[in-house]
């Protein structure tokens, strides 16, 4: 790809060197609080001033310190995060978040708080259903966490700096969404792998300065002369996570993902909290309401006795038809990392919607390490031969 | 014309020639072993000395397999699962049902339309593969080609729960020193392995004609426990080790005649007949 807009120079630089670039913002002052999930409120960092770092597995680290703790058998991107905390890669933090994002996420981060010795730790337990009742709990959960970020850095939260930093991640999801329409061309504007860099560079800045950064890349893109080439399909990615440049890049070896419904992706982003008096239960609902992860428990109507399969289809992936349309999708992958037992259980629904749609999907396991690549390629080639 | 497609697998690395009506006129098979890579150019020179060619007569090759990116002299590489498609409607046009076991996956294809339909594939675990036999013909020390014609003279139905091959292992040795018969033993065998196998063919739905390949097929004791789980005929090609070099060699035909008809060209590779080995990305 030729006439490289400099601000994706800069997400390249910061992908490249992403510790570097955090340990430089803690040189200037700003305290660092890791996380690894895109259920954390992450607006409640913002808004004293603290900086959300995602937390990312490191697939091209062999995993050897965390099997001494965690079952082999157990998410290989929740195992890598810890092995690399372990090894020190992420000593540069003030602290760490972490919440019941599943059993395994859940005890990796039990762990993590244990043999780690981060001047902070906070866990959010995070109800599995979107009930009212839920949601009333949940939002004790993230004031318990404001409360524990107040005494950690000595402020006091206003309700107005924590709308303040609502309104400022509600841009950066509006922003992302504006992102995402410039796959929408055919070709796309913009390819998937830049996009997976962009969105891990965004989970490494202050609000304020990821935001500065998309209206630069925006902006560069629509002007730049010449974007990704036309492949032999457009694909969707649906998936718990991919944040991995590499991996997003074997996909668009011969295709063009124009949509990644993952954590690395626009699932943090899609939509926006909603602004209510007590900024805590807009919060409350958005994160646990509008994150599609499949760790959370969705019925087509609270309380139900009849079951109406299709309905229920519907209200778990109902978003996904308008992707498929407005995105012109050929095909869908649905992406399980291994040991993501949430997702796993999600996989022959959400096979039926699109079945329905009459889009084709395929299912692929794979562990999230490098050395899982030769027969994920495979798999990703045989599905385009399938649609193109 | 002539056509060639290379299928360099785990264990076994086969080279089809085929002639421009898609003949075939050059079979080969030689094991893949520890320098798979390098040895596809000895495979291929054995090829063209049987079919009496020179490697430019050859007017467009395919290859596949998982050693697919390391064939110096291919011109094009197209996954084994969209090869043995091709591969097997060639010899069986009314076949829908693919299943593949080779020596480190099984995998199992529908075909739709003359081609890859869908696909489901596993090639994490031992278990179901030709590994799984390997290793417990080796413990017992017996021929794994035996493995058939000695389980066909079982007496009585066994279990072997047992699906790890490690476990497995232990669990025949443990049936041994019981008392029980080796043949009953090995059709025991027979039957967990076509278990495994048709389980995952079933999350794609088989649906007849079902066609099994790769070199597990040459079996007689898989290929009668295969029938009796899925319920219906399988048919096993005469050859079963090589319809996805045949269809990496038809595929290679099926793009220079598209190329002829369209006038488009034909864009051939920098062909080295050595060992050399590449990595992803070089060609």
């Amino acid at each position: 790809m030729n006439d490289i807009p400099s601000s994706l120079s800069i997400i390249d630089e910061s992908n490249h060197g992403r510790v570097k670039k955090v340990r430089d913002m803690k040189s200037l002052g700003y305290k660092i609080i890791g996380y690894q999930c895109a259920l954390i409120p992450v607006e409640i960092m913002s808004a004293f001033d603290v900086v959300p770092y995602k937390i990312c597995s490191d697939i091209k680290e062999p995993i050897t310190e965390a099997d001494r703790l965690l079952a082999t058998a157990s998410c290989p991107v929740m195992r890598s995060c810890l092995d690399c905390a372990l090894k020190g890669r992420d000593d540069f933090l003030d602290g760490l978040v972490t919440t019941h994002s599943s059993d395994p996420g859940e005890k990796a981060a039990r762990t993590l708080g244990a043999y780690t010795n981060y001047p902070y730790f906070h866990f959010i337990d995070m109800p599995g259903t979107v009930r009212p009742e839920a949601i009333t709990y949940f939002k004790t959960q993230i004031s318990d966490f404001a409360k524990t970020m107040a005494s950690f850095t000595g402020k006091r939260l206003s309700t107005e700096k924590l709308n303040i930093a609502i309104e400022l991640h509600n841009r950066q999801r509006s922003l992302v969404q504006e992102l995402y329409a410039l796959t929408r061309p055919v070709p796309p504007l913009i390819s998937g792998t830049e996009i997976v860099k962009i969105v891990r560079t965004l989970m490494t800045l202050p609000v304020q300065e990821g935001n500065n950064l998309l209206v630069q890349v925006i902006d560069e893109v629509k002007k730049r002369g010449k974007g990704p080439a036309q492949k032999r399909a457009r694909l969707l990615i649906w998936s718990s996570t991919l944040d991995d440049p590499g991996i997003m890049q074997m996909f668009e070896e011969q295709s063009n993902v124009v949509y990644d419904e993952t954590c690395g992706g626009i699932r943090p982003f899609r939509s926006s909290v909603k602004v209510t008096a007590d900024p805590l239960d807009g919060l409350a609902a958005y994160y646990l309401k509008e994150i599609t992860c499949a760790r959370t428990f969705r019925q087509a109507s609270l309380g139900e006795i009849e079951k109406n399969y299709s309905e229920d289809l519907r209200s778990r992936f109902g978003y996904l038809k308008q992707v498929v349309e407005k995105w012109k999708i050929d095909g869908v992958i649905l992406l399980l990392v291994r040991y993501c037992d949430p997702f796993a259980f999600e996989i022959p629904s959400i096979k039926d919607y699109f079945s329905n749609l009459s889009v084709r999907s395929t299912y692929i396991e794979y562990d999230y390490s490098e050395r899982a690549l030769a027969p994920l390629r495979t798999r990703i080639e045989a599905f385009i031969d399938t649609i193109s | 014309m002539y056509f060639a497609g290379v299928d360099i697998g785990s264990t076994m690395t086969k080279v089809v020639i085929i002639s421009d009506k898609g003949d075939p006129i050059s079979i080969v098979k030689g094991p893949t072993g520890p320098e798979h890579r390098s040895l596809a150019s000895e495979v291929m020179n054995v090829g063209l000395t049987q079919a009496n060619l020179q490697l430019n007569e050859i007017n467009y090759i395919v290859a596949t397999g998982y050693g697919r990116f390391n064939v110096p002299f291919s011109d094009r590489q197209i996954t084994e699962l969209s090869c043995h498609a091709a591969g097997v409607h060639n010899l069986f046009p009314d076949a829908k049902t693919v299943i593949d076991i080779g020596g480190q996956d099984a995998k199992c294809m529908k075909i739709e339309n003359g081609k890859l339909g869908d696909f489901v594939m596993n090639d994490k675990c031992a278990a179901g593969t030709g590994r799984f036999l390997e290793v417990i013909a080796s413990a017992l020390g017996i021929k794994v080609e035996d493995l058939g014609a000695i389980s066909s003279k079982s007496t009585r139905d066994i279990q072997i729960s047992n699906i790890c091959t490690i476990f497995a292992q232990q669990e025949v040795v443990s049936r041994l020193s019981e008392g029980e018969s080796l043949e009953n033993i090995l059709a025991g065998l027979h039957t967990a392995l076509a278990s495994r196998v048709v389980a995952l063919a079933e999350r794609l739905s088989i649906e007849p004609s079902v066609v099994l390949t790769g070199g597990v097929a040459k079996n007689t004791g898989i290929v009668r426990a295969m029938k009796e789980k899925i319920g219906h005929d399988i048919r096993v090609p005469e050859e079963p080790l090589i319809t996805g070099a045949l269809g990496a060699a038809l595929m290679a035909r099926r793009h220079v005649l598209d190329a002829i008809k369209n006038n488009t060209p034909v864009v051939t590779s920098q062909r080295r007949l050595d060992k050399t080995t590449l990595l992803y990305g070089e060609h």
